[in-house]
């Protein structure tokens, strides 16, 4: 097809459209240097070095992915561990306010008992201060009643018109004033 | 535009001053002065109008031919033409052969020294030489199958660096016009000239041809003899239109030869005839000084066109429509 295309117009003389079969006796041999050299020595390299490259890629795109498995997994834990340690703190806190709160109940009760106590004991001491006051009290009267009577009667009394009087004094007197604070009536004791 | 016009309306107050906004001065004014891409613009454009007209006032504008111009000695298409050299017995040398033997040194010299000094971090250089490769790579699995990749990427990566490198040289102004010289010393020179091997059909005929042979060679090996001719009928074809169609298929296989070629062949030299008119042959053809300048910038404008776009899209084409005949003729229809 070609040939017969070509051949009127080269031999009208134009070079242009002539294949020059020096040259492309040259081309087909330069070019099968080329390939022969590039098929050989430069294409397997850089293929070679392409794959190679990315095999590393893709290695360090699993890695990364194993990282950030590893980092998320480390971060769950993290996440879990701060949880339980929140959870821990508060119910440390909560022990510490339940221990602070009995103990201050206890307190509480220990102070209220030692009030109690020494309340008791006050008024136990009271109570006996007041009885041994109304004792001498009453022995102090009696004295006098005899001695009184004694005057009285320019005569020494015996041992019963002793007690008798005795008896009729203290009887008369009203020593309920004295036990000021509701202690009892000293007549009774 | 002044402060006046940008300034509020008298008795308009702002809520927080209770005072009218003073006016700011340059506000609403167009911006002053031009950007440096505007100017640089400019200023070629006045050096290529002032130029024309330098020129008509020098030479006027009555056509000054050259001698050999008015004889017919002179013609832009001779720089095309492939004078021999000299001869090594049979050997003829010219500057197709020259152009053709510094490809295929930049092609195996570029290619090896990238090859050989592979870094797993790449410079710019080993960057383009991979993207190529990877691109080329890509192209080959898109129109072949595993073994014919295996088989044939390599001669479609060296159709594509070979072309494109014998393509792109082609911009370089060297001194091969042996059909005019210059004197330097006393030495005669060749003038400088963009040359390009595959400007002559020598050069896209024999690899054209070298294809065409080999999916051929493949279309028979995988169909046999009648069932690659078979093959060329699109499928679905039957009755009476197949005797129509048939010769038109057979015509076009063949013709896959011719348009692989001139494809080629035709936008180099075409291109490069543009670019030799346009940088001042069509000035010297018709005589006239001016016009030789006014065509200079559409000159430059295809220059860099074609170095830019051309080289390397018409090498891509080549080695695509080299990867789908040779995948088309092992597939069935």
């Amino acid at each position: 097809m070609l040939p017969a295309t070509i051949t009127p117009l080269a031999a009208s003389g134009s070079f242009l459209i002539t294949p020059n079969v020096g040259l492309m006796i040259w081309t087909i041999v330069v070019f099968l240097i080329s390939l022969s050299i590039l098929r050989k020595w430069v294409f397997p390299l850089i293929g070679e070095a392409l794959d190679k490259r990315a095999k590393t890629i893709e290695g360090d795109i699993d890695a990364a992915a194993q990282l950030r498995t590893d980092a998320d997994k480390l971060l769950a834990e993290y996440r879990e561990r701060l949880h339980e340690a929140r959870g821990q703190a508060d119910e440390i806190v909560q022990r510490a306010r339940s221990t602070a709160q009995s103990h201050e109940a206890e307190a509480r009760e220990q102070a209220q008992a030692l009030i109690a106590e020494g309340k008791a004991r006050a008024e136990r001491e009271i109570a006996e201060a007041t009885r041994r006051a109304l004792a001498e009290l009453r022995s102090e009267v009696a004295m006098l009643t005899v001695m009184a009577a004694e005057k009285v009667t320019r005569k020494s009394l015996d041992e019963s018109d002793q007690r008798r009087l005795v008896e009729e004094a203290l009887g008369e007197l009203d020593f309920s004033a004295l036990s000021a604070g509701g202690q009892g009536h000293p007549a009774n004791n | 535009m002044s402060a006046v016009a940008t300034a509020p309306p008298a008795g308009v107050s702002t809520p927080t001053q209770g005072a009218p906004k003073p006016a700011a001065p340059n506000q609403g004014t167009p911006k002053q002065g031009m950007s440096k891409g505007k100017k640089v613009f400019l200023s070629v454009l006045a050096a290529w109008i002032g130029g024309i007209v330098v020129f008509v006032i020098l030479f006027g504008i009555k056509p000054h031919k050259a001698p050999d111009v008015v004889s017919g000695v002179f013609s832009p298409t001779n720089e095309f033409k492939l004078d021999t050299w000299f001869k090594l017995g049979p050997v003829a040398f010219n500057k197709g052969v020259l152009y053709l033997l510094i490809t295929v040194a930049i092609t195996i010299g570029l290619m090896t020294y990238i090859a050989r000094r592979l870094k797993q971090r790449p410079g710019r250089l080993q960057v383009a030489v991979e993207m190529f490769y990877n691109f080329t790579r890509g192209m080959s699995r898109e129109n072949l199958d595993e073994d014919m990749q295996r088989k044939y990427f390599p001669l479609i990566a060296t159709i594509f660096v070979f072309i494109l490198v014998s393509n792109l040289i082609g911009y370089i102004p060297l001194p091969v016009d042996s059909g005019e010289t210059f004197k330097l010393f006393g030495a005669s020179i060749p003038s400088f000239q963009i040359y390009a091997a595959d400007t002559n059909v020598a050069f896209p005929l024999i690899l054209a041809l070298g294809v065409f042979i080999l999916f051929t060679y493949e279309g028979v090996r995988h169909h046999g003899p009648f069932g690659y001719i078979k093959s060329l009928m699109p499928g679905g074809i039957k009755g009476p239109i197949v005797g129509l169609i048939f010769p038109i298929e057979i015509l076009s296989n063949f013709l896959r030869l011719i348009s692989l070629t001139v494809r080629l062949w035709a936008n180099l030299l075409a291109g490069h005839m543009l670019i030799a008119f346009m940088g001042g042959e069509l000035g010297v053809l018709v005589g006239d000084q001016y016009v030789q300048w006014a065509l200079l910038p559409f000159g430059v404008g295809i220059y860099l066109f074609e170095a830019v776009l051309i080289a390397g899209l018409q090498a891509f084409i080549f080695a695509i429509l080299t990867a789908i005949y040779l995948g088309g003729a092992v597939e069935s229809h």
